[in-house]
């Protein structure tokens, strides 16, 4: 089966491409499959860290259904085992999505025949961005250990949560019980207040929806890490976010800042290929080990559960 | 979000129910760190009035903790009420802290000394020092045998003079691909003699002339 995660981050201008793009050929240099796929729809700009300046076919035709098959807009990059499907020919208007459409691409992206899917996703928490987001159990979040960023990663996680709890609950539980809330608090602490109340009026609904939100196992990424910044700053978050939140979180590393990461965006060269001895490129094999390490222990809970069976 | 409501004051600061003061103190600044106000890793995290309970309820627990009467009277609620198991609040003896300098069995230097001293005025011993430094070459294995006539234990020497064991076996065996550089051995030589009570640079000359003959 293949692993969607899915690269977002409520800031701009954290990385969230750049990440997708070294991950994807990471991933894609030990012999796997990888597809990467651009749903930023309105700021499409993957296929320019892939060093692709002429995409012929992409998102906007499997859309406009002159394409059937999401897997036949997939276009090949020049590093091996690494495709992408990008959106750089998407109409203007493309960003504002209708709930159809967006489901029909959520649905074929499950089923797209590649070991890794790397979803690059815009800035912001529109409710394309959220809904593409938790089309995964284990999203990862990047942040800059700047207050700007940190601020949008938590609001990024809240309103998650925010669309998840109004979905397993439904449009109308949702209203009833946040009517029940005081209206005085603002609108962040709305969904912690509702999951409480629920919790307390309807304890099976209540259970129901922990349950829902404990199958997330979100992962986050520092980038931009700078030797001033706080040591263990992404170990703190992570234990903060287990503590507070319901699902569960996992630190996957820091990726180091790098003046030369400015430069493979110029000669339109994937960084980890350019400058794969540099410690931000070893940064990021970390991760890209960390991840696949949580891929063989998951796998090895399924044997076991075989094994029971 | 949770909050600390249904947390007992252990589970606050993230410590086992048996943790020493120092555990303590360390896990409160830690607490601190990640929910002061100015915190990089939780801004925006809280509003202020969350934030304030929470490190209402991080003092209390570590005004609380660091008490010992306030300490057992809280762990005696907390196990009237189930939340702990007795077992747990054992305290393990072997973390309260010991002096650095009782950490390892130091040897006395001056019974040490005192004990040679008086071994080597026995007149057997006072014999087979003489003999050993009549010879033209002293061997390791002489040396060996005074050492072990006098009652010296290898590590006695090293916790005098801080010469490795493996080189004074070197020394002793005569395993001259084994010692260290002439300037080294010289000086370990040296002070081997003087706790031997024989004279250092006799020893050290006739031990590398004879050396250097069986390297040959």
């Amino acid at each position: 089966m293949s692993c969607i995660y899915p690269i977002g981050g409520g800031k701009g201008g954290i990385g969230k491409s750049f990440i997708a793009a070294n991950l994807g050929v990471l991933l894609a240099r030990q012999g796997y499959p990888v597809v990467l796929v651009d749903l930023d729809l309105g700021g499409a700009n993957l296929h320019t860290f892939t060093g692709m300046t002429h995409v012929k076919v992409g998102m906007e035709a499997f859309l406009n259904k002159s394409v059937k098959n999401l897997k036949d807009v997939v276009v090949p990059t020049n590093i091996n085992n690494l495709s992408m499907i990008s959106s750089v020919n998407c109409s203007m208007e493309i960003a504002n999505l209708s709930a159809a459409q967006k489901n029909k691409i959520i649905n074929a992206l499950m089923k797209l025949p590649y070991e890794y899917v790397l979803l690059d996703l815009g800035a912001g928490t529109n409710y394309n961005t959220l809904d593409f987001f938790l089309s995964s159990y284990e999203g990862i979040i990047t942040l800059t250990p700047e207050p700007t960023a940190v601020e949008n990663a938590f609001k990024f996680i809240k309103s998650l949560y925010f669309r998840k709890v109004k979905q397993v609950l439904g449009q109308n539980d949702f209203k009833l019980y946040s009517q029940q809330v005081e209206m005085s608090s603002n609108a962040l602490e709305v969904t912690s207040q509702v999951i409480d109340s629920v919790l307390e009026k309807d304890p099976e609904k209540g259970e129901l929806l922990l349950q829902e939100l404990k199958k997330f196992k979100f992962k986050f990424i520092i980038n931009q890490f700078r030797k001033t910044t706080g040591t263990k700053l992404g170990e703190k978050i992570e234990k903060v976010c287990n503590k507070h939140f319901y699902s569960e979180f996992q630190f996957l590393g820091n990726v180091c800042y790098d003046e030369r990461v400015h430069d493979s965006i110029f000669s339109k060269n994937i960084f980890v290929n350019k400058y794969s001895f540099t410690v931000s490129a070893i940064d990021l094999s970390h991760i890209v080990a960390k991840i696949q390490g949580n891929r063989e222990v998951s796998s090895l809970h399924s044997l076991e559960r075989y094994e029971r069976l | 979000m949770s909050d600390f409501k249904k947390m007992n004051y252990y589970e606050v600061l993230e410590v086992p129910a048996n943790a020493s003061f120092f555990e303590i103190r360390h896990a409160y600044k830690e607490a601190l760190s990640v929910y002061g106000e100015d915190s990089l890793s939780t801004y925006s995290l809280f509003s202020d009035a969350e934030r304030d309970n929470l490190l209402k309820k991080i003092e209390e627990a570590f005004q609380t903790l660091m008490d010992e009467k306030k300490r057992s009277d809280y762990n005696n609620q907390l196990v009237k009420d189930g939340e702990v198991d007795p077992g747990d609040l054992l305290r393990d003896q072997n973390k309260n802290s010991i002096p650095i300098f009782l950490a390892r069995n130091t040897l006395d230097k001056n019974s040490f000394f005192k004990k040679v001293k008086k071994k080597i005025g026995e007149s057997s011993i006072q014999n087979l020092s003489r003999e050993i430094l009549e010879t033209e070459l002293i061997s390791g294995r002489d040396l060996k045998k005074l050492r072990q006539a006098i009652g010296i234990q290898l590590e006695d020497i090293f916790e005098v003079a801080r010469i490795s064991i493996s080189i004074l076996k070197a020394i002793e065996n005569d395993e001259f691909q084994n010692l260290p550089s002439l300037i080294y051995l010289r000086n370990f030589l040296k002070s081997y003699a003087e706790i031997l009570h024989l004279d250092p640079e006799k020893v050290a000359d006739s031990y590398i002339i004879n050396i250097s003959l069986l390297q040959k």
